[in-house]
């Protein structure tokens, strides 16, 4: 039996998810609601042409709202999982090259704080690094994963 | 039995779906909204990226102290390039203060690079004064020995300096 087919891993990537897809639903709650808010936060990294700007506040979160759905109710979740990795790797390079410039800001991932309150640092960096392998795990090994999907496609006794 | 597992294909194929239905709910939902975010903007938004206060411990000194003749300190003009022309300290350093800009590295780098046993900073003197901020960024920074001239240029001015 190789590491990948160890039944353990469900056992393991269920708290794995639901962590995860709870940070990424807590996450896009003051995106949803607030859209303007969120823009100013993406458009405050200066990484964006300003012409992206409101489309990437419009789309990101219900991205990160499917992704979260998908992680917590285990439909798709390893597709959710991968939304999540794919997500986190991009705020990772955002938040590495604010840094890099020098902006002294809020990270604007969850309900928006000011730069002085919740500032980016290197915790930040740790924190979404630890997210990332936690969603990657998920991706690679939770290959039968225990939730709503396994649920529905339990086989009916003869 | 065949296996139910997903092929990676399967997963990106999810993936892809998941983010365009859901991509496409948030522009549908931002559309019925009463006032709904247009979808390019075209006025650049004011950005003002707030800095958090610098928190190095600084200590005061007189216009007067003899602490700041002595060869072993560094004056610092905090005030703008055209003030520090118009007057400032005998070799005084000019390192202009930008409240909204945080301190570059390299204006950091040549005070603690200067050999000096203390930094004497000055400032305009004013309520915010643009030489205690300075003074505190730098502590907050490495620099040890930062002392803030009280008063400023204008408590200064009166008692030396150089055109």
């Amino acid at each position: 039996m190789s590491l990948l087919d160890w039944k353990g891993h469900r056992l393991l990537a269920l708290p794995a998810r639901l962590y995860l897809g709870a940070v990424f639903l807590l996450a896009c709650w003051h995106k949803l609601v607030d859209p303007q808010a969120f823009a100013i936060d993406v458009a405050t990294y200066q990484i964006l042409p300003l012409s992206l700007v409101n489309l990437t506040a419009l789309c990101l979160p219900p991205i990160e709202l499917a992704a979260g759905l998908m992680l917590v109710s285990g439909v798709r979740s390893r597709a959710g999982a991968l939304l999540a990795a794919g997500m986190m790797v991009v705020f990772l390079a955002a938040l590495s090259l604010a840094m890099a410039k020098g902006l002294e800001l809020s990270c604007g991932c969850f309900a928006s704080t000011g730069a002085a309150e919740d500032p980016i640092s290197y915790k930040t960096l740790l924190r979404d690094g630890a997210w990332l392998v936690l969603a990657i795990y998920v991706v690679i090994f939770d290959r039968r994963p225990l939730g709503l999907e396994s649920l529905l496609r339990r086989p009916s006794p003869a | 039995m065949p296996s139910r597992q997903p092929s990676v294909l399967h997963i990106l194929r999810d993936a892809a779906f998941a983010a365009v239905a859901s991509a496409a709910l948030g522009l549908g939902l931002n559309a019925v909204r009463a006032s709904p975010l247009p979808l390019v903007q075209r006025e650049p938004y004011a950005l003002l990226v707030p800095c958090p206060d610098a928190q190095g411990e600084v200590a005061e000194v007189a216009p007067s102290d003899p602490l700041l003749s002595e060869p072993g300190t560094l004056a610092v003009d905090a005030r703008s390039k055209d003030d520090f022309s118009a007057w400032h300290l005998l070799r005084a350093q000019s390192l202009p203060y930008d409240f909204l800009e945080p301190l570059s590295k390299e204006a950091v780098k040549s005070v603690a690079e200067s050999g000096a046993r203390r930094v004497a900073v000055y400032g305009d003197g004013s309520s915010p004064d643009s030489g205690r901020e300075l003074a505190k960024e730098l502590a907050s920074k490495g620099i040890r020995n930062v002392l803030v001239v009280k008063g400023g240029a204008p408590a200064l001015r009166p008692v030396g300096g150089t055109p």
